[in-house]
Parts: structure tokens; sequence; C-alpha cells
């Protein structure tokens, strides 16, 4: 079939960035450690087959700044070791405890094997550096990743002001450069929060294009004639991809999304939660509270309590024929799509990496499916990367694309809304006072300069948009509202002790162990602009 | 977009509109103060009255005046009024808690008695935020009491590197006079503010001890890409608020004043836009935004200027305009169909056949679900 049209595909791969070398206690570590084993690990493994099998395939992937320095963070590598070498312990034990049940032993030995192989793969084959795997990829040419802002902090509330976007965009092209050797091409903006007022200086350091949420694109002045179908490029210089609206739904809805397959693996039924307390005891929270251990031996069978057992292969017959109805869907997409188009249509489907494994179990085994069926089956669209649909279509529509987000409702409602306004003004506070502080001291030096990086530290994590989000969610919210707290009073701390020229070093040092993300951090990136 | 989104939209709104922030306590006993002198709020507004032409110039000169002298009751309370407050380490804490302020919403503004209160209530409480150098058993502070680590490990922990115990609060305030919006939607700006107390003291100084009890805060809305303001009444208790606003896509910026108490202001809508100083004779300025732009909210189905699209190659930057008439001969599927003669018809043409699946009016809707909770795909996840 001729080929009429393009499908995109990104992953936002995003966690902030917890780390707690002062104690083992906090559960919000174990976040990285489910993505790893659930996402991202799994992701490569699939890449690494489709490359072994031959079949081209394009994907892109963000990866954010935090998510980069916690998979380079040694301490957390070996917490992820060892969190290993727990599960591997519990499945054994649970090898054991199944033993008279046929079907969930069988699952008990999927997990053994399954955490003893990540184990191998993460800690002998790759010597505990994903990092590399990724880039490995992106090297060979399959795999395109982007990167982000600094922590994630969204842009259209810090934009009060412009220096902290401007730090957010610098840390990142800069975090991206020491893993991937190269300059990034794309950016998700975080929380695909896209302002015309960060523009210039995502152009500053070199930014084609990012992605948008799908109204970024609609609601754009002049109004693009394609509508998402292909990309447009604002005045100030930055090319917007814009979501997809049908295979987001697709995907996402829940009501008939994919994940919701009555196969597929229940996320809620975790022996965590169901096995014996006493006997769970050991691999569940220090203080005794149930969690998700990722041991699960139930689908999600109907909307009601009642769960069958998980059968391993008739998930991957669901994720096959939902492949199949994907691919279809495209392909019906860009034929009508494209006899209104003087260009190929681009089908944008940008989606959180961590729907992919962690919350929808089977997810990389649907993608896998999906480019073998794209690259075997007769079909009238292809896989490409934004940056190569650039490439081979330089000729964009100029528009201002609009304000928007990919929070519910679209705009900023997440990140501002009763339960978390209190604390923009101590981030615009404490930004404002890092532009004073960088602009002060131009020149600093020993104790100082170490002190004013480390300020840039712990405003950049006080600015993640994940503790808004959090605090709107209602769920680890003490935890959320805890990191606010600290790294702003960490950072007024930082602010006065500078400012009095009495800084603590024991503090300080305590405070660079713990907020150890960008090492190499430099604070003048805070200097005001003119 | 349809009705229904608009409404729920207005009740969210009107929902948010109530919320208050909690009462600032410091302004509570300032009010109580204040009562106790009785002069009229009547009085205030001849006063008002008499010094408004030159007020604008008096607050600007006093501004400079009270920042190169500030009087010493100025000092002394901001000395408590500002925010947090560390203390180095635990030998030097006693020194610090003399010398600097522990974190707390107790904020004073006035007399050095309440400030001295103040203190002295802070070195009762210790500060919040101790550096201890070198502690035993750090580690077992931070865990539950029901976590018993074995002996053995207890000891390493005392040879581990220096552990800091931190303990901070947000401050209540900053003590300065701001006013900042964001947006929120397309209709609805957030705003805080704050009022630094060395003002507080301007305003007490030129209209009277009375000032803040006789008068009360106001928010103007300015429109300025319509060129329209209007106005609304809040109150002392309030720092933050949510503003509805009817026309997305526009500049805004909002001024903070006060109004005095017992003049009746019906007649203060719809006033020019010129100048935020001249709004009224009984209305003092007290500070302007930042300016925000509000989200579209729409599809606008409009082509640039003469029916044109204009391209722009991102490799060559070269840009070219192209008549939305000739862009729609050459497609695929126009040809034997009668083009529209308004642009903002083939527009809407086009995004009906792309979108033929698809309902546009409920796009807002759309957006992605990572942030509604449990179908969420992010991390920070629960039952």
């Amino acid at each position: 079939m001729q080929k009429k049209g393009y499908v995109s595909f990104v992953l936002h791969a995003h966690l902030p960035f917890i780390h707690h070398p002062e104690s083992d206690d906090y559960l919000e570590e174990s976040w990285l450690y489910e993505a790893i084993s659930e996402t991202y690990i799994p992701l490569l493994h699939n890449f690494q087959k489709l490359v072994d099998e031959g079949v081209k395939f394009r994907i892109t992937m963000s990866m954010t700044p935090p998510l980069l320095s916690m998979l380079d963070n040694k301490l957390l590598q070996k917490k992820y070791i060892n969190y290993l070498e727990k599960l591997i312990e519990l499945s054994k034990k649970e090898i054991e405890r199944t033993k008279d049940n046929e079907r969930i032993n069988k699952l008990s030995h999927y997990y053994y094997d399954r955490y003893s192989s990540d184990l191998h793969f993460f800690r002998d084959e790759c010597n505990c550096n994903l990092i590399e795997q990724f880039k490995h990829f992106q090297d060979i040419g399959v795999l395109e990743i982007i990167t982000c802002g600094a922590t994630h902090g969204y842009f259209p509330i810090l934009y009060v002001n412009e220096e902290t976007v401007r730090a957010q965009i610098a840390v990142g092209v800069q975090t991206y450069e020491k893993y991937f050797k190269r300059k990034p091409r794309g950016i998700w903006l975080p929380e695909c929060g896209y302002i015309p007022e960060a523009d210039k200086y995502l152009k500053e350091f070199g930014i084609e294009y990012a992605i948008v949420e799908s109204h970024g694109v609609l609601y754009a002045d002049p109004t693009p004639i394609y509508g998402t179908c292909a990309p447009i490029t604002s005045p100030g210089g930055l090319t917007c991809f814009g979501r997809d609206i049908t295979s987001s739904q697709q995907v996402w809805s829940s009501i008939n999304g994919y994940p919701g397959d009555f196969n597929y693996r229940e996320f809620y039924r975790d022996i965590g939660y169901d096995a014996d307390y006493d006997y769970i005891k050991p691999y569940i929270a220090h203080n005794g509270v149930r969690v998700h251990t990722g041991i699960r031996y139930y689908r999600i069978t109907g909307k009601t309590e009642q769960k069958d057992i998980y059968d391993v292969q008739w998930a991957k017959d669901s994720a096959e024929k939902q492949a199949g109805h994907f691919f279809n869907s495209r392909n019906e997409q860009i034929e009508n799509a494209s006899k209104y188009m003087n260009v190929p249509p681009i089908i944008l489907c940008p989606y959180d990496a961590e729907l992919y494994g962690h919350w929808w179990y089977e997810g990389p085994y649907w993608l896998y499916i999906l480019f073998k069926k794209i690259y075997y089956d007769d079909c009238n669209f292809e896989l490409i990367t934004p940056s190569e649909y650039i490439d081979k279509y330089p000729n964009i529509q100029v528009c201002q694309p609009c304000r928007s987000s990919w929070g519910a409702n679209g705009y900023s409602g997440v990140w501002l809304n009763p339960t978390n306004d209190y604390a923009h003004r101590h981030l615009h506070k404490a930004g404002s006072r890092m532009i004073e502080l960088a602009t002060k001291y131009p020149n600093a030096t020993g104790i100082v300069k170490r002190a004013l990086n480390q300020a840039a530290r712990e405003l950049l994590l006080a600015q993640s948009s994940d503790w808004l989000f959090i605090i709107t969610n209602g769920t680890m919210v003490d935890y959320a509202k805890k990191r606010i707290v600290n790294h702003i009073g960490r950072f007024t701390k930082l602010y006065n002790q500078i400012k009095r020229k009495r800084i603590d070093i024991q503090f300080l040092k305590d405070i660079e162990k713990k907020d150890c993300v960008f090492p190499e951090i430099d604070y003048h990136i805070y200097t005001k602009l003119n | 977009m349809p009705n229904k989104t608009k409404e729920t939209k207005k009740e969210i709104v009107k929902e948010t509109e109530k919320i208050s922030k909690v009462p600032e306590k410091e302004e509570k006993n300032e009010i109580k103060k204040t009562k106790k002198k009785n002069t009229s709020a009547k009085e205030i507004a001849v006063k008002v009255a008499e010094t408004i032409k030159e007020a604008s110039k008096k607050i600007i000169g006093s501004k400079e005046k009270n920042e190169k002298k500030p009087k010493k009751a100025t000092r002394k309370s901001k000395k408590v009024t500002e925010e947090p407050i560390t203390t180095e380490t635990e030998k030097t804490s006693k020194k610090a808690s003399k010398k600097t302020t522990s974190s707390t919403k107790k904020t004073n503004t006035k007399s050095s008695t309440t400030a001295k209160k103040s203190v002295s209530k802070k070195e009762a409480n210790k500060p919040k935020d101790i550096t201890i150098s070198k502690i035993k058993n750090v580690k077992e502070t931070y865990k539950s009491a029901k976590a018993i680590k074995p002996k053995p490990k207890a000891k390493k922990a005392t040879k581990k590197p220096v552990s800091v115990i931190e303990n901070y609060e947000l401050p209540y305030r900053y003590n300065e006079t701001i006013v900042r919006i964001l947006y929120q939607t397309p209709n609805t700006l957030f705003v805080y503010w704050d009022m630094s107390d060395k003002d507080r003291q301007k305003y007490i100084k030129q209209f009277g001890e009375d000032f803040f009890n006789n008068s009360y805060p106001v928010l103007i809305i300015h429109n300025d890409t319509m060129n329209y303001s209007f106005e609304i009444a809040i109150n002392d208790f309030a720092n933050s608020w949510y503003l509805r606003v009817n026309d997305s896509k526009c500049n805004y910026r909002v001024e903070l004043g006060r109004r005095i108490s017992n003049i009746n202001s019906n007649n203060t809508k719809a006033q020019n836009n010129d100048s935020s100083q001249n709004f009224h004779n009984d209305y003092i300025y007290v500070s302007m935004s930042n300016s925000v732009e509000l989200p579209n909210d729409h599809i606008l189905f409009k082509t640039n200027g003469n029916n044109t699209i204009k391209y722009r190659n991102v490799k060559t930057k070269q840009e070219t305009n192209i008549s939305i008439f000739d862009i729609i001969k050459n497609l695929p599927l126009i040809e034997k169909t009668e083009i529209p003669y308004l642009s903002s018809e083939i527009l809407e043409g086009l995004y009906t056949a792309i979108y033929k699946n698809e309902d546009l009016s409920v796009l807002e809707a759309l957006a992605n679900p990572s942030s509604r909770g449990l179908e969420s795909s992010r991390m920070p996840h629960s039952k």
C-alpha cells in the first residue's frame, strides 16, 4: 500500500527526584524501582527484540533530567538491586506458598524468573547503567530522546520570573547533553505547559520542537489548516506537534481504553494487600503499612470485585487484538486526513511512559506487536519521529500556539487550585531571590559558590510540578507538601546565610548530599536578564 | 464550547471565589486596636479627599523616604515579620534565638511591645530549624517508634557522616507589597497579594490610625486588550482570590487598592483605564500586578489577513504567504467540490472532514487523564 502518512509515538518518561540517603523509610523511592522493572526494562527489552528481528521502527522518548539523575545515582542503583533481591526472595517463597494452586504457582514462577532476569540484566549486563542502554538505541537511530524542563517545573506558573523558566530549560538541555553527548532537538514541555514567553529561551538552547496538547494547536491563532495532523511553528520559532485526539482516547479512555481489557493484569490486587500480614510484613513498608509489592495474580476480569486468575497468554492475545485495532484505526484516519492535506499527515501519539508497563502491564508488549504489524503488514503509514518529519517537510504553517497543558480541562487547574495555590507565592519569591543572588554575586568562589549552586538546586526541586499534582490528586499529599516546604526552607536558609556571609558548612554538606541532583549546575543561569 | 461545560465551569469558579484565605492574625490584632480609637470613616474620607490629589506623589515620595530612613518601630516589626528563621548549630542556637526570629505565622506590624512579646514567645518555643553537628541515633529520630533497628546498626549510625535535623515552615508572608496574577483557565485569574508593614505605616501616617479599620481592600481588574476595568471588593482576611473574567485571550492586570468604607461606590464600574491612581476620590492605589494573557478557549477558524496562510521553511527561515483558496484548489478531494467563499467556512469544512469522527466541541474534556486520579499513569498511585 502506498504510504500516505505517519504515526509518531512519544513516551514521556518522568519521575520526580526522590533521593533519601538519610533513611530507608521513604516509600516514594520505590516509584523509581517499580518504573524500572515494569516500564524501562520492558521497553528496552522490546526495542532490542525489534532490532534483533530486523523490524524497522521509530519511537521518541522524553527522559526528564530528574529521572536521568536518579538512574545515574549510585545509591539508588544499589537500593534498586536490594529491591529486586527482596522480590526474588519473596517470589521464591511464593512458589512454595502457592504450590497447591497450579495457575497461581505458574505465575509465582513467572515473577521469580522475571525479577531474576531484571537483576541479571540491570546488574550484570548493563552494569547498572540504563541510560547507556537508551542512548544506544538513540545512537543506532531507532529512538529519539528529547529533553524536558530541569525538574518538570510548570512554565505557566513559573514564568512571572522568566529567568526561572530559562533556567529550567538550560539545565534540562545541559543534563541531556551530559548523558547523551548531543544536543536535544525536541522538548516535552513539563505537563505540556505551553507559553509563548518560553519560545525565545527554547530557541536560545537549540530546541526545535515541542509536544503540546491538542488544543495547543487547534486553538492557535490563526487556525492551523490541518489541525493536529501537521505541526505548526510559532512566530518565536518553536515547532509544535499537537496530540492526536482519537488515538489518545483509544489508549487513555477510562471507559473503553485498551488498558481496561478484562484479560489484563489487575493493578490493585497485589499480594502486598492480599497476603497474610505476618508473612508479607518483611516485604511491605518499614512501618508495617501494606503497600504494593509488584506481585499480582489476578486479571481485571470485570467491573466487580470478583477477580479471576491472571493468564499471561490470554493477556498477550488481548494485546495483539488491540494492536490490530489501533493499527486499523490509524490506517483509516490517515486515509481520510490525507485526502484533505497537501502534506502527509502525522498522527502524534504522546503518552506517559509509565503507562506502559507500570499501569498497563501489557503496554510494552502491545507496543512491540504494533510496531511489528506496522512493519510487516500492509498499511498506509510509517512510524516517524518529530525531527524526521521536520527534516522531510520543513515548510510549516506559522501560527501562535495556544497557552495550554495536558492536565484536566487543558489549562492550569491541576497545578493551581485551592488545594495547592498557597505554594505559588513561595515558589515565585524563591525564584526572584535566586535571581537576586545570582546577580549580586557574579564572581563567587569557594563555599559561597557551592552555596549558590545548592540554592539553585533547592529552587529547582521546589519547582517540580509533581508536588502540586500530587496535592491536587490527594494521594501522598503529606510527602509532596513536605517536599515543597523543605526545599523552600533549605533555599531560604541558604539565601539568608549567603547574604549574611555566614554559611553553615555542615548544613550545606548535608543538603548537598540529600539534594544531589545536577552536580554540574552553575548558578549563573539565574543572572537577571535585561 | 457546549453550554453545559461552561455552566460547570461557572459553578467551579463560584466555588473557588468563595474561598478566602486564613486570616492574618496580625491584621486581626491591628483591627481590634484601631477600633479603640474612634475616628469615623467619614473623617478619613474627607482627609482622603483632601489629600488625594497629592496622594500619588506622596506615595512615591514617602516610599523612597521610608526606604531611606526606616523608623525604629518599623525596624522592630520587620525583625519579627520577616520569614524564617534559621539557627546555625546547637552551640550557637541560644545566640541565634536572640538575634533571629523563628518561623511563625504570628507576624507583627506595629507596636514594639507586641514585637517583644513575639520574640520572647519564640525564645520559649526554641528555633524550629536546628542543626546538630554530632547527634547520636540520628537515624532513629526519623523512624517510627515501631521500627526498631538492631543494636549494631544503631552503633553504626553514630559513625555515619553528620546529618542535620530540619524542620521548616513556610513563612506566612514576605512583608512586601506585591500583587501577582496567574491564569488558571481561560476565564479565571488567580491573584495573590500582600502589603508591607512599611507601606501600612505609610498609609496610617497619611490617613490616620483608623485607616485600615475604615477602609477595605478592592481589586480592580483591567482588561488591557479590550480596554475596560471592573472592581470587586475583597476583605482583609484574604491574601489571594480567584477572579472570574468574561473575555479569554486578553491581557489582564489586577490592581490592589483600598476604598473608604462609608462611601457608597456603586458607580465604580467601567471606569477609565488610563491611570490607576485617580480611579475615584474615595480610593487609594496600593499596587499593580504583572500582566497576564489568558489562554484562548475555542477554535478561531481564522486565517491571516487577505485569507492567506503563512508558511515558514524552518530550515531556511524563508516565509511565504499563500491564499487559502489556492491551497484548497490543490487538495486531492476538493476537485469537484464547490469552494466556500469565506475562509472561515473553508477551515470549518476542513476540520469537519479531517475530524469526521470527533466532536471537537468536547475537546476541553479530552485532556490527559493523567491528572484525573485513578486512571493516572503517574507513579504516585494509591487505591
